[in-house]
């Protein structure tokens, strides 16, 4: 295996952050692990060391490169638009943090990759979209949410940043939708609803990528990074019945129309927050992309396909008493302070 | 066999039908990575059974045309105006009449998946939103799959126009099967134009419905749903014989000449398959 050596991971108090300095820790290829963000981390984060420091000053430009990295991987992007974070405070974060690290990048000296964990909803969601995304197909449809465009925006840079830098290996890895227990984001809070409200008459085709999987395969592309963009997915896709009767949750049809009132009324009211129009709109059509990539070029093979994967989070959640799962000790929504 | 035996049988029935439809309520059946669900298929599938052979009594020519196995592409003439009752009965046809039968995919105008309830009943039965990345990824699986290459121009065309075959659009489809090197089965489709003849369209129900447009024919939508039920023409379904396409090599899908001329090839096929079946069908109705 080759030589991983020093790696910096930007946003390390988030799940995905810490749970990827974890296991790094135990990969022999790579030499030292440092991770850097605006908060501590409250995981025990094993062999790694802590760098407090926000992204989104410039000042990043000058400790990055103190630190030497060979590989940088960003996991400081925010993939859910939600009531606390609204999708114009996330432009700051994504957007902007993005660019002052890129920034920082080009004065790494030795820099041999830059990883950053990217979302799938570039791709949007539509009724003639095709069944699975390929990495080429990204922008093909209108970007429709203020999200979307901020995630295009951020390629957009990181693209530029690639065809700068020959010789640094760019990765930017596309994630679908995250479910596992004991992980929190909009999409699991909405399947915890006592009664899911579906929108009347759709029936959305979803990957539910589970959580083992998608931090094995971001420390694969960490270990074994490749240039351009990778869909991070399961095999196969879901429908949102199926889901819903395999875990055993009772769901009523709402008019599509009333669908986001509704589920922001019934958020507020229960403390979930509602759903932002990029989950609206994936609840309506559903997306699909396609994994040859991440399997055949990465060499990650996901552990669970959609249908495992919600397999999994049905049984576990399964006896428990709280409506919403515990959120992970390092999920963004505990250290919000919700 | 005695009273008791039927008895028990038929009991043993209901009871297999009974825990069916439990198992279906936990969740616990196969849909494939497209949201096909062949348990769903076969039990709607008698419905279809009684169009084909009571409603409409569809006459079949050249069946076996149709590749039993592997990678295939029918490309068939377009009409309907409401619902593609002609897609459907294609697929009845193959699974009735064909010596290997087999569940074939058909490419549905995307805008269909825009409209509740049809959406996912058509995604179950086996549609997929027509765009030829997913027609590539259907045919390297090796799926047999429909396609109406004439469109919304062809579903919608108005009565006086039945039968006249519609442009062929960019001919993507002919690019998809020469890289996929699928052979191409050409599919003359007589009856289905009958069934809703469309006289007009209203400009005021399209926009309220976001529908493309929305047909008027003779009792739609003056009788309301009932205006869906469509008429008992006859119908006669003709598979040509299959055009081999492996001859042309990888690369030559980029040929637009090519692509061109092979589209418009199979386009003049399906429309002088549908002359000749018109002459042999007779009267639409008797």
């Amino acid at each position: 295996m080759a030589e991983t050596g020093r790696v910096v991971i930007v946003g390390v108090s988030t799940y995905w952050g810490s749970e990827l300095a974890r296991t790094l820790g135990r990969n022999p290829g790579v030499s030292e692990i440092i991770g850097i963000d605006t908060s501590p981390p409250e995981v025990d984060l094993g062999t790694a060391e802590f760098v407090e420091a926000d992204i989104r000053n410039p000042v990043i430009s000058r400790i990055l490169p103190a630190l030497d990295p060979d590989v940088v991987v960003h996991c400081g992007i925010v993939l859910y638009p939600e009531r606390d974070r609204p999708s114009r405070a996330l432009h700051d974060i994504n957007v902007i943090g993005t660019l002052q690290l890129l920034a920082a990048c080009e004065k790494v000296e030795k820099l041999k990759a830059l990883v950053v964990r990217g979302s799938a909803a570039i791709y949007g969601s539509s009724p003639g979209a095709p069944a699975f995304f390929t990495e080429d197909m990204a922008r093909r449809l209108p970007l429709v949410t203020r999200f979307q465009r901020d995630v295009s925006e951020l390629e957009g840079y990181f693209d530029n940043f690639a065809r700068r830098h020959p010789q640094i290996t760019c990765c930017m890895l596309r994630f679908q939708t995250e479910v596992g227990p004991g992980l929190d984001n909009p999409f699991i809070r909405y399947l915890s609803l006592p009664v899911v409200p579906t929108q009347l008459g759709f029936d959305p085709r979803l990957q539910l990528l589970h959580s083992v999987d998608a931090t094995g395969a971001l420390a694969a592309a960490t270990v074994n990074p490749v240039r351009g963009a990778v869909n991070v997915a399961p095999d196969g896709a879901i429908s949102l019945s199926r889901l819903l009767k395999l875990s055993g949750r009772s769901s009523v049809g709402v008019p599509p129309v009333i669908a986001g009132v509704l589920l922001k009324r019934v958020g507020n009211l229960l403390g979930t927050g509602g759903m932002s129009k990029d989950g609206q709109i994936l609840l309506r059509y559903g997306r699909g992309c396609d994994n040859r990539r991440l399997r055949e070029e990465v060499g990650y093979e996901p552990a669970f396909d959609s249908e495992g994967a919600a397999r999994d989070f049905a049984a576990k959640r399964h006896g428990m008493s709280a409506i919403f799962p515990s959120p992970h000790p390092g999920s963004p929504v505990r250290s919000l302070g919700r | 066999m005695s009273e008791t035996g039927l008895e028990l049988e038929w009991a043993q029935t209901v009871q297999d039908s009974m825990e069916k439809v439990l198992r279906r309520f936990a969740g616990e059946y196969h849909e494939d990575e497209y949201g096909f669900d062949e348990e769903f298929a076969e039990a709607v599938f008698p419905i279809w059974e009684f169009l084909y052979t009571r409603w409409w009594r569809v006459e079949v020519e050249g069946v076996s045309n149709v590749p039993g196995h592997g990678r295939s592409l029918l490309v068939a003439n377009h009409s309907g105006a409401i619902f593609p009752f002609d897609a459907i009965m294609m697929g009845t046809a193959i699974q009735k009449e064909h010596p290997l039968p087999r569940w074939t995919r058909a490419l549905v105008l995307n805008w269909a998946f825009d409209l509740p309830f049809v959406s996912y009943f058509i995604r179950r039965i086996g549609g997929v939103a027509a765009n030829p990345a997913n027609l590539s990824r259907l045919l390297g699986q090796d799926e047999q799959v429909m396609v109406f290459p004439e469109g919304a121009k062809g579903f919608g065309k108005p009565f006086g126009e039945r039968y006249r075959v519609q442009r062929f659009g960019r001919g993507g489809f002919v690019e998809v099967a020469l890289e996929t090197g699928s052979p191409i089965v050409p599919v003359a489709v007589v009856g289905a134009e009958e069934i809703y003849p469309k006289l007009g369209e209203s400009g005021v129900l399209a926009r309220l419905s976001g529908a493309p447009y929305v047909p008027i024919t003779p009792l739609f939508p003056m009788l309301g749903p009932l205006g869906l039920l469509p008429l008992p023409s006859r119908w006669r379904i003709e598979f040509l014989e299959p055009i081999d396409l492996s001859g042309y090599g990888p690369g030559a899908g980029e040929d637009r000449a090519l692509v061109f001329d092979i589209s418009e090839q199979i386009r003049e096929m399906v429309q002088e398959a549908l002359y000749r079946g018109l002459v042999k069908r007779g009267s639409a109705f008797l």
